[in-house]
């Protein structure tokens, strides 16, 4: 089931319309504007020449990225998301074969700035132990929730963010859309996933929401 | 009926013992960098941020709804009984897996550099 091919593609193409400086945080929305300012100032020049030339190296190198995000995209998913925890970024597992880690470094090496960006942002991102944990009590109802406990639960959750924004992407490239993802294509995507049986269903029927 | 506002109030008096009392936006930040990270928007549109987090949250709330139902057998909430929960979807288990491991590993690591800390203090 290759269901995450499209939706990267979806997203290169979408990076080239874009600018590729994509902020980590979404504070940094101003480093998008200059593209569309004319070129007036000197200042602008050094920002305006740094939003093109990603643009042309991410269409020469979009052959060799949507090979590395689609061959990854399982793999990644099993093995390299190890660096949610403490580890840095730079430091990757020996723990699996020294192939892998080759191609990972050369697949890695070739990445475009904004490729770059929403990988760090793919490995990086979580949700906050403390939150989860919070979350885990209230509906559990007991206090003891175990470290390792939060953590499954939190890697759970961040694979299912994964399989329904990847969805939502499949929904939107068969509705020929484009842009951020909308609430009606993340609705799509869930029916979807419920009708694949991947959302646990509710034996009792859910009351007073 | 009467009088609306001292219901409202009586409701807010009492402690959030249980789940009801969800914060909005508890997992904002975090889910805007994971859904770029996997594909969307640098900057994803709010309300589909809102959708998602109310769409993990009840998917947590039925994931452990059932995990206690399997574990109610033996008493305790355990990780086994999430992993018995997800041992049909073969990607989720392995990173699940891994992440245990990783941990485990991590608090080795942590173990022997305080062990190492002790000896180069006796050592003084």
């Amino acid at each position: 089931m290759k269901k995450s091919k499209d939706p990267f593609e979806i997203a290169f193409e979408e990076q080239d319309e874009s600018p590729p400086e994509s902020p980590t945080g979404p504070d940094e929305n101003e480093a998008q504007t200059p593209l569309t300012l004319d070129v007036s100032g000197d200042d602008d020049i050094s920002n305006n020449l740094r939003p093109t030339d990603p643009s042309t190296s991410a269409a020469a190198s979009i052959p060799v990225g949507t090979a590395g995000p689609t061959g990854k995209s399982k793999e990644e998913d099993e093995e390299e998301e190890e660096e949610n925890m403490d580890v840095e970024l730079g430091k990757l597992p020996s723990s699996g074969d020294p192939d892998k880690t080759a191609i990972m470094q050369t697949i890695l090496s070739q990445f475009t700035e904004g490729q770059m960006s929403r990988y760090e942002s793919f490995r990086r991102s979580g949700f906050q132990k403390s939150n989860m944990k919070r979350l885990l009590t209230s509906i559990t109802g007991s206090a003891k929730i175990s470290m390792p406990m939060t953590i499954v639960v939190s890697g759970i959750a961040k694979m299912f963010v994964g399989e329904l924004v990847e969805t939502a992407r499949i929904v939107m490239a068969e509705r020929k859309e484009s842009g951020p993802i909308r609430p009606c294509h993340m609705r799509e995507a869930y029916r979807r996933l419920k009708l694949e049986g991947k959302i646990p269903k509710r034996s009792v029927p859910r009351l007073f929401r | 009926m009467n009088n609306p506002t001292s219901r409202w109030r009586a409701g807010a008096s009492q402690p959030s013992e249980s789940s009801f009392k969800r914060k909005r936006g508890v997992f904002q930040k975090d889910l805007q960098h994971m859904m770029y990270g996997f594909g969307d928007d640098p900057n994803p549109l709010p309300e589909t941020v809102a959708l998602v987090e109310d769409i993990v949250v009840e998917y947590v709330t039925d994931l452990v709804h059932k995990a206690q139902d399997t574990a109610s057998k033996r008493g305790k909430l355990l990780t086994e009984d999430f992993l018995f929960l997800i041992r049909k979807d073969v990607p989720k288990l392995n990173r699940c897996t891994e992440l245990l491991s990783m941990n485990e590993e991590l608090k080795q690591a942590r173990k022997a550099f305080e062990v190492d800390e002790e000896k180069l203090a006796s050592i003084d």
